[in-house]
């Protein structure tokens, strides 16, 4: 009865002793734990939501494409799996044909679809009587789409001819879960049973036909394993791919994002890890006299290790419990932040195998985090009663080990997360050079601080401080360098990519483009407008040589960013726009300069260097055509203004040339609606697009997606804090003692209040600058190697987040020293001493 | 739609022969005007059908400069909108093969033949020699539309009194082998099987140009 | 007869805490004058009080009753920051467990009270004292890289550079052998005398009370005794 009653009490004692060291290590276990459980919570929701969908968009579980008949021996490892009742299958083809009424004097091309009965294996197709497919569709039928009969002047009873055969339409087919919407689909629909696809006639040598095979596999069955076998007997020209496999780009995308999270998640989780860590150890650093008197007494290294064991356990499980309850509840934030990103509505979608995975692997790190400080309370002596602490105990080879273990597992959960293990393994030779270079950099600017001799004497003895024996502060400011670099990092991977993608929209820009307008349709067009806006005529043609030197197309696109050998949309006139300047030339076009000239914009020069007077070779629109370069443009603010690359005198050859003409108006949001619809009438070839309303949607994507980053970053940030706090914490007693050490010697409040404020600033300036240098490089690499996109340094916004960091730290760092200001000298004399 | 297929056709780009050299000097230039299959979408500038022509013409003793005017995705009306603009290669023989595009997307053959009477009306203004190319659609468009695309080529020739290639893939369409993965573009072995069915025809309208010329 | 000015002067002086509901007192009316120039031990048992009392006369803890004046003041009721400076210039302490700014070097130790001053020799007067202690070539040592003997020899020139009035030493040889414990004693009551300082010194060590003006001796927290050696201070 006694022992159990000791123990507890003692645990107990251990914990609310040391209230705000316990509090750091349950916030840091509760931190990782929330970022985890959050995250692969939001991987499980968007995966479920697509893979559901998955299923539905691809058709099966498997499926099997050929522009061609599937070969013998495909078709036979189909038949096998069906025949052992392995797989249920389907077929369907897909084609385009030129449907007739029964007349055959209105036609329409159609996309045409021939299945089987059980179409579809998954999702339904939604009919416009409400009557289910499969009862509809018989030998015989058409289900169409509304666009046939509306074009064909049809309803449904009436016939159709298709290649040979005579149908009759029996329903519209309103929504077929494997056709999402598209804008490039060709013509309408037609469903049409399979046991008719040879009374068509369509089908035979050098038709264009797509030939699917549906599988669903039987319950619990190993798609993949199917899918293996099925590939090892397809020819070449025959797809087999998994509703997991066969990738969309939603689904890139995704899986893109989650990793980013997840190596958010990581991050924070070492973070965390970190501050576990340093917590711990100050927690069990304070115990050490009464972990002495102890084992003075006769307690075994057993005892003591096995009840502080629990005491971390206890507080871990504290932390974890409450980690997990707020990122399960966070869980329900996450439709709110992603309304509108997905298709359908994403649904919390936590999973009790990610919550535990999450959790297992919190502990995971917790333990190993904890190893170390828990290894060496075997270190302390039952001497230690008798002296005070002598110097840091030398790392064991334990912590090696343990180190290495943790090193270990942050790599493999790395290279798990990574589909692309290259990737993954730049990712980790990036992150361990980040931290070797954080280490090298602070200890170069440490030594190089502690070889300059200041005037004051705060800042002196602030620089002393960080010196100051057994400190951490060349681990603090690894820690803080290499977080602040990534959290920095990601805040400028985001304002570019926001640069890039979300120009702020100015209010005089035209918000609607009219493209492909005939040249004879111009005075028509202006009609229509009620006004006559500028016309831009647009050539199009590519660059076929420089100087007489080739550009190889297939090399120039493989260049990232804008390239040399695309398509160039060209223009005549001869005035520079209101948005243009000239770099190098006197005039748009030159009086010396013999035969056609062209000035060029400087964006040309950024992909190959020209100078006036360098001849360029166009193809255009079949004629090749050579012109010299007269002048070299610049824009003089980044707009939506139309602009062109090349720009060829008003009146030369172009005019001639096959030609579209372009427009931008701006018109209130009102009107675009009814302008956009009276054009499409009036004008049926000409495009027109709502800039305005893209880039607004485009925003909103990116304004999610950012919140959502932001929302993990911010779990980075108060990891980082906490190790701020908890070493703080740590060399409390060192601290302490220091200021007293000032007191007695006569300094006043204020100049103890001064070095610390100092030190402080000196870390969050040092780290935040570190930061802010590994974060520039890390996110220029980032936007212009994985983004392709041009960079900028925003060295406003930096020093704004220096000057962040700097304050960030001296006011969480003041406000963990205040109670150490505050003590009376004698106090912390006599602990000193007499302890 | 079709305006973004047209950007992505254009997209893909139109190439130019390469350059007979001056001390070689040239008897005349054939401009082939078409789309993708002259251009030579998904193969080399060099393997496609207008490089191996001007080649095979040249090792025959024929100096033409052949220059590739194909331009992927285009229709029969953007052939229209660009001929005039195609005079000023001043070519003495046209081989004009276009209307693949329109069959694929389905267009009313009657706009195709038309299109393609307004380019031959503006070739022969300028008294230029002109074979055509004659095409078939896939069977799967139905055989109303493809026997109704078929006629176009014949009549067209007939009416203008052109040389007509019967069918320009003659050979190629269909096999797997002569074909790229899309299955209806000719690789480079395609256009070499391709580029033997046109040339008795370009043969014989270069000596149809130059009795003219003679005259 | 001459009159001798108080340096420091005590009135009862008493210290007492709070344990659950019993007031526990360390220190009980305690009443002392201290004269300039004199050499006051403080002796008694372990837990007598002796460095609690020191620690009231010289401002760092706070006396539950009583007041202490140093020459005119009363410096009872000052805050820490009226208190620096009398401890930057008026006292000199010198403790049991050395305290050195553990971050500091040898010298850095000893010239800091003398830069909280802005004392523009403060290198000069270190270096001096330095040599004076016989700590040549140790500037720049860390505490950590002392002996005890040295780093109380740095704590005694800690405790002068400022040349204070009065130098409180609590156990100073307490952490030292006795080969060490002589060394210093002998160079504290020395430089006592080379700077003029009154030194008020807890200890329990007999043989120093015999070189001292006078000795206090407390016990259970009040004065047990009072001796007055040699006849300089015979009234």
């Amino acid at each position: 009865m006694g022992r159990p009653m000791l123990h507890r009490r003692f645990i107990f004692r251990q914990i609310t002793r040391s209230g705000k060291q316990a509090l750091v290590l349950v916030l840091c276990v509760m931190l990782s734990i929330v970022s985890l459980v959050s995250i692969s919570g939001l991987g499980d929701s968007i995966r479920q939501n697509l893979l559901k969908d998955a299923r539905a968009l691809h058709g099966g579980d498997i499926i099997l494409h050929s522009r061609s008949p599937f070969s013998a021996p495909l078709e036979a490892a189909v038949s096998k799996l069906t025949a052992r009742g392995e797989a249920k299958s389907l077929r369907v083809l897909e084609f385009n044909s030129v449907v007739l009424n029964e007349k055959k004097d209105a036609s329409l091309l159609s996309n045409l679809k021939l299945v089987e009965s059980g179409y579809p294996l998954y999702g339904k197709v939604t009919l416009a009587s409400g009557r289910s497919f499969p009862a509809v569709l018989a030998p015989g039928g058409a289900i169409v789409g509304q666009v046939l009969l509306d074009r064909l002047h049809l309803s449904v009873g009436d016939r159709i001819c298709v290649g040979k055969a005579t149908l009759v339409i029996r329903d519209v087919v309103v929504n077929e879960p494997d056709r999402p919407v598209s804008f490039f689909s060709f013509g309408p629909r037609v469903f049409i049973h399979m046991d008719d696809a040879n009374r068509l006639g369509l089908i035979s040598r050098g038709s264009r036909i797509e030939y699917s095979l549906l599988l669903k596999t039987a319950q619990g069955a190993n798609i993949e394993k199917i899918a293996e076998t099925l590939r090892a007997s397809a020819e070449k020209g025959e797809r087999v791919e998994t509703y997991r496999s066969a990738r969309s780009r939603i689904k890139r995308f995704f899986d893109n994002f989650l990793f980013f999270l997840s190596l958010i998640a990581i991050f924070t989780l070492i973070l965390s890890g970190i501050g576990i860590q340093s917590s711990l150890t100050a927690l069990i650093r304070e115990k050490r006299r009464s972990i002495a008197v102890m084992r003075a007494v006769g307690a075994t290294g057993g005892f003591i290790s096995g009840h502080f064991v629990a005491v971390v356990a206890l507080l871990g499980l504290f932390g974890t419990i409450l980690g997990t309850l707020f990122g399960y509840w966070l869980q329900y934030l996450m439709p709110a932040l992603f309304g509108g990103l997905l298709p359908g509505t994403l649904r919390p979608g936590l999973s009790w195998l990610s919550a535990t995975q999450g959790i297992v692997l919190g502990v995971l790190v917790v333990s190993l985090f904890a190893f170390v400080p828990l290894y060496r309370l075997r270190e302390v002596k039952p001497v230690a009663v008798f002296r005070k602490e002598t110097a840091a105990s030398r790392k064991g080879v334990v912590a090696y080990i343990s180190m290495a273990a943790l090193t270990l597992l942050f790599a493999g959960m790395i290279l798990w997360q990574l589909e692309d293990k290259r990737i993954g393994a730049w990712l980790l030779l990036g992150l361990a050079g980040l931290i070797v270079l954080s280490g090298l950099a602070s200890q170069a600017v440490l030594s190089l601080l502690g070889k300059i001799s200041f005037k004051s004497l705060a800042l002196r003895q602030a620089l002393r401080g960080l010196h100051r024996p057994g400190n951490a502060t060349r681990a603090i400011l690894i820690t803080l360098s290499a977080s602040f670099s990534v959290l920095f990092c990601i805040y400028l991977v985001e304002k570019n990519l926001n640069a890039t993608f979300v120009r702020s929209y100015p209010a005089n820009a035209p918000n609607l483009f009219f493209i492909d307008i005939q040249p004879d349709q111009i005075q028509q067009f202006s009609d229509t407008l009620g006004f006559a806006p500028r016309y831009y005529p647009v050539v199009r043609a590519r660059l076929t040589a420089i100087n007489d030197e080739k550009i190889d197309p297939e090399a120039q696109r493989t260049r990232r960013g804008d390239n040399l050998g695309r398509t160039f949309n060209l223009t005549y006139r001869d005035d520079l726009l209101d948005d243009e300047a000239l770099l190098a030339g006197t005039a748009l076009f030159g009086k010396n300069i013999q035969g056609l000239q062209v000035s060029v914009l400087d964006t040309v020069t950024e992909m190959h260097p020209l100078s006036i007077g360098d001849r360029l070779q166009f193809n255009i629109q079949g004629v090749p055509v050579e012109a010299t370069v007269s002048s070299i443009r610049t824009r003089t603010r980044e707009s939506i203004e139309p602009f062109f690359y090349f720009v060829f005198p008003g009146d030369s050859l172009l005019k001639d040339a096959p030609q579209t003409i372009f427009t931008a108006i701006r018109l209130p949001r009102a009107d675009i609606g009814k302008m956009q619809s009276r054009i499409a009438a009036k004008f049926p070839n000409v495009t027109p697009i709502d800039v305005t309303q893209i880039i607004a949607d485009f925003a909103t994507i990116l304004e999610k997606l950012t919140l959502v980053i932001r929302f993990f970053t911010a779990l980075g940030i108060a990891a980082g804090l906490l190790i701020i706090i908890s070493s703080i914490l740590a060399t409390r007693l060192a601290r302490a003692a220091e200021t007293v050490y000032y007191k007695i010697l006569g300094a006043r409040g204020r100049f103890v209040s001064a070095v610390f404020t100092l030190e402080n600033l000196l870390i969050g300036l040092l780290s935040g600058l570190l930061g802010l240098l590994f974060s520039q490089v890390g996110a220029m690499i980032i936007s212009v190697r994985i983004f392709k996109i041009d960079y900028r340094f925003y060295p406003a916004q930096s020093l704004l987040m220096v000057a962040a960091t700097m304050l960030m730290v001296v006011i969480v760092g003041m406000s963990a020293s205040v109670s150490i200001l505050r003590q009376r000298p004698m106090a912390v004399l006599r602990e000193q001493t007499e302890e | 739609m079709l305006t973004l297929t047209a950007v992505i056709a254009v997209a893909l780009g139109v190439t130019t022969s390469p350059a007979l050299s001056a001390e070689t000097g040239s008897e005349g230039v054939i401009v082939a005007m078409g789309d993708s299959l002259t251009e030579g979408y998904g193969v080399m500038e060099e393997e496609a059908y207008p490089a191996l022509l001007q080649e095979m013409l040249l090792k025959n003793g024929y100096k033409f400069k052949v220059v590739n005017a194909g331009i992927s995705g285009e229709t029969s009306s953007g052939a229209l909108s660009r001929v005039r603009w195609m005079l000023r290669l001043k070519p003495d023989i046209v081989i004009l093969e276009t209307g693949a595009n329109d069959g694929l997307l389905g267009i009313d053959p009657a706009v195709t033949e038309k299109n393609i009477a307004q380019i031959l009306t503006v070739l022969k203004k300028e008294n230029i020699t002109v074979v055509l190319a004659g095409m078939k659609m896939v069977p799967n468009m139905g055989k109303t539309y493809t026997d109704a695309f078929a006629k176009i080529y014949p009549a067209l020739a007939e009416k203008f009194h052109v040389a007509l290639i019967p069918f320009f893939l003659e050979g190629v369409a269909a096999d797997p082998s002569l074909n790229n993965g899309d299955g209806i573009h000719p690789n480079a072995a395609g256009y070499r099987v391709l580029v033997g069915n046109i040339y008795p025809y370009v043969t014989s309208a270069i000596d149809k140009w130059k009795s003219k010329e003679a005259k | 007869m001459a009159t001798h000015l108080n340096i420091l002067t005590a009135r009862d002086l008493s210290k007492s805490y709070r344990i659950a509901d019993r007031e526990i007192y360390i220190l009980e009316n305690i009443s002392l004058e201290v004269q300039a120039g004199e050499f006051l031990i403080v002796a008694g048992a372990s837990g007598s009080g002796k460095t609690t009392l020191l620690s009231l006369l010289s401002g760092l803890d706070r006396p539950t009753d009583g007041r202490v004046w140093i020459e005119e003041t009363d410096i009872t009721d000052l805050t820490e920051d009226a208190l620096a400076p009398y401890r930057n210039r008026s006292f000199g302490f010198v403790f049991q467990s050395f305290h050195l700014v553990p971050s500091l070097d040898a010298r850095e130790n000893i010239m800091f009270p003398a830069e909280l001053r802005g004392d523009p020799l403060a290198r000069e007067k270190a270096d001096r004292l330095i040599a004076r202690v016989g700590l040549d070539g140790r500037h720049t040592n860390f505490p950590h890289q002392l002996s005890g003997g040295e780093k109380q020899r740095v704590a005694l020139c800690r405790a002068l550079i400022n040349t204070p009035k009065i130098i409180f030493a609590d156990e100073p040889t307490g952490n030292l052998d006795s080969e060490n414990s002589a060394v210093i004693l002998d160079l504290l009551l020395d430089l006592r005398k080379e700077y003029g300082a009154t030194l008020i010194m807890v200890t329990h060590s007999p043989e120093i009370a015999a070189r001292a003006d006078r000795t206090i001796l407390l016990k259970d927290g009040r004065i047990a005794g009072e001796t007055v050696h040699g006849a300089a201070h015979a009234p």
